[in-house]
């Protein structure tokens, strides 16, 4: 009994107690228990003995838990208490809702799985209140053209991709070797040898307008390498920002090389930009809520400059 | 006496204090408790340390201890009402909880292992599923849903017609905020609440990123209105603002009209020449809609009202360093 806290002991019991006692004559063996419930026979036989003891006063036979513990066996008869397991806690419920969901809006998901069918029963037994309580979006991501990666990657073959490029803002075509579909904070992304650009990259596939197979196999990796969404290999500069108070979310959304805070609220960042048109979408959104201090060649007046291009629309 | 028997003694007496907390219609006085529950010391300071304890190691289980108030402290008797302690069955088969289980073991949502495992004895135990595929999703790729430390305390909120009391902070600056939550949604890799904001007397949704501090919950059942069978799809952040909506009516061009649409798909749009495409667009949070039209640098123009125009011109004269637009 060394290995389990009396708390686990007491959570799992109640939940092999009633467990047993819906088996067919209330029987079942302790090897298939231990499976289940994920606990060895030692553990196991210690937890019933001690339960075929429990009961309430005035400990009449209708009262008592009446567990018979044989070599490799165990009874169960239950009066009118523990007959049913303990509710799952908010915490639980959350977690098996939100998964299962996630896993259901993945594109393509069958909805006669065993986890669909899984999740309908288990929303009926938790009730109304939870059957509506969380939804969840893995992303925006046409099916057709997940579904197309998803075959090349099995097939290993190469894709053509239409991709609108957010960093340097314009729609071209590219030769992809696709590795790995890969999902991360709600969206997901290809991860492959980008044949165009002579280097790996991972595209947003809700960004491919169109996918095309090609005829041309390729080899994978071994092993992948590393997923990483923020990748500073292709910086090309960095610039010094005074932010105001209002603008300090940028600290917590993008990586900075440093952060300095200033006694008057605002504080001072040091930024590596790895794309122009990033930058430029910065600097829009902030007005004068960010002033450029310091900037590599070429950053120091991306703000005015990209306000200009952006009047010129106005002003047709 | 060994550890081993301690801790062998301690889970007999909670299985004691549980069987006579659900056998009681009208609750059990803690003085019967000592008397008839075995296990539990004479001594009364003792007895109180003890009972205190397990009662407290039963509630983080999740066991629903009812406190019957009685005239003096010695009346006060404990309970466990069965219909708010039992699990209804929910008739799962093997296959159904083997892919509960993998959906539990693939999408991290913050919880931890044990308590996953925690879950799935409740359901009924964990078992090899008998179909090759029972999650039906064609992907070994791991997903991950970010966690948030006001998820669990609005979840109970939802499923437990809770009221929720938290500070929120807007561009406006940090404000406490009344609500009773409907509904969670997470889209575009962010969790927002959709609730009752009982002080603006309508609908409102809030991003959990911008809940501050804990939140705090009423009684359950301390909500007065009833979820709407159909929410306002209200995910976008610049209709999380508090004024009144205006109608924004903003061109995309052809390169990003797409892009456009899938943020912009409840609004209605029409085509305009050369491909591209105006939408009309409902707008509570100007600065944030700002800058979501901004993010399409000069592929996006804002056309009507004329004084959202006039403000769209005005920000980028300032940021160009031109007196006037």
């Amino acid at each position: 009994m060394a290995d389990l806290t009396a708390a686990e002991r007491l959570d799992r019991t109640l939940a092999i107690v009633p467990w047993v006692a819906n088996q067919p004559n209330g029987t079942a063996t302790f090897s298939e228990i231990g499976e289940r419930f994920n606990i060895d026979s030692d553990d196991l036989r210690d937890c019933l003995v001690i339960t075929s003891m429990v009961g309430v006063h005035p400990y009449t036979p209708d009262v008592l838990i009446n567990a018979i513990v044989d070599a490799d066996t165990v009874s169960i008869e239950l009066p009118d208490y523990f007959r049913r397991p303990l509710r799952l806690t908010a915490e639980q419920t959350f977690a098996l809702l939100t998964s299962a969901k996630a896993l259901l809006s993945v594109p393509g998901a069958d909805e006669d799985s065993a986890l669909a069918r899984g999740l309908a029963k288990v929303l009926i037994a938790l009730g109304e209140a939870s059957e509506t309580a969380v939804e969840i979006a893995i992303d925006t991501a046409s099916d057709a053209i997940t579904e197309q990666l998803r075959s090349a990657i099995d097939n290993r073959l190469c894709v053509e991709i239409t991709y609108y490029s957010y960093g340097r803002d314009n729609t071209g075509n590219r030769l992809i070797d696709p590795w790995t579909i890969h999902s991360e904070g709600g969206l997901w992304y290809l991860q492959g040898w980008c044949h165009t650009s002579g280097a790996e990259r991972i595209f947003r596939i809700d960004r491919i307008r169109e996918v095309t197979q090609i005829d041309r196999a390729f080899d994978v990796p071994d092993p992948v390498p590393e997923f990483q969404l923020f990748d500073s290999s292709g910086v090309n500069g960095r610039v010094t920002l005074r932010l105001g108070p209002s603008a300090k979310w940028v600290v917590e959304y993008y990586p900075t090389e440093s952060v300095t805070s200033e006694p008057n609220g605002a504080i001072t960042v040091e930024l590596a930009i790895g794309s122009l048109a990033w930058f430029e979408r910065l600097l829009l959104r902030l007005g004068p809520d960010a002033v450029v201090l310091d900037a590599s060649e070429g950053l120091d007046a991306v703000g005015p400059a990209s306000a200009r291009r952006l009047l010129a629309i106005y002003s047709e | 006496m060994t550890p081993t028997d301690k801790s062998a003694e301690k889970f007999e007496r909670q299985m004691n204090l549980l069987a006579a907390l659900s056998d009681t219609t009208q609750g059990i006085r803690a003085a019967d408790i000592q008397q008839r529950v075995p296990g539990y010391n004479p001594d009364h300071d003792s007895f109180r340390r003890t009972f205190e304890r397990d009662k407290k190691d039963l509630l983080s289980l999740g066991v629903p201890i009812e406190v019957v108030v009685g005239a003096t402290a010695d009346l006060t008797a404990y309970r466990v009402d069965k219909s708010k302690y039992e699990l209804p069955d929910p008739g799962l088969e093997s296959d159904e909880l083997a892919a509960l289980h993998l959906a539990l073991e693939t999408v991290a949502v913050g919880s931890t292992q044990a308590d996953m495992a925690r879950a799935m004895w409740r359901l009924g135990g964990v078992v090899d599923s008998a179909t090759s595929d029972p999650l039906g999703v064609p992907v070994g790729e791991l997903t991950e849903i970010p966690s948030d430390p006001a998820l669990i305390p609005l979840f109970r909120a939802v499923t437990e017609r809770r009221t929720a009391t938290f500070e929120y902070e807007t561009t406006a600056g940090v404000s406490e905020r009344n609500v009773e939550p409907w509904h969670l949604d997470f889209q575009r890799g962010r969790w927002t609440l959709a609730a009752f904001d009982t002080s603006r007397e309508e609908q409102r949704n809030f991003r959990l990123d911008r809940i501050r501090g804990d939140v705090v919950l009423d009684g359950a059942g301390s909500q007065i209105h009833p979820a709407p069978s159909t929410l306002d799809e209200q995910s976008d952040p610049w209709e999380f603002g508090d004024s009144d909506p205006i109608m924004v009516s903003v061109q995309f061009d052809a390169e990003v009209a797409s892009f456009a649409s899938e943020s912009l798909s409840s609004c209605l749009s029409e085509e305009a020449p050369g491909g591209s495409r105006i939408f009309q667009v409902p707008v509570t949070n100007w600065p944030a809609f700002r800058s979501f039209v901004l993010s399409f640098l000069d592929h996006a123009e804002v056309l009507r009202p004329a004084d959202y125009r006039t403000a769209m011109i005005d920000w980028l004269s300032a940021i160009a360093g031109d007196s006037n637009g």
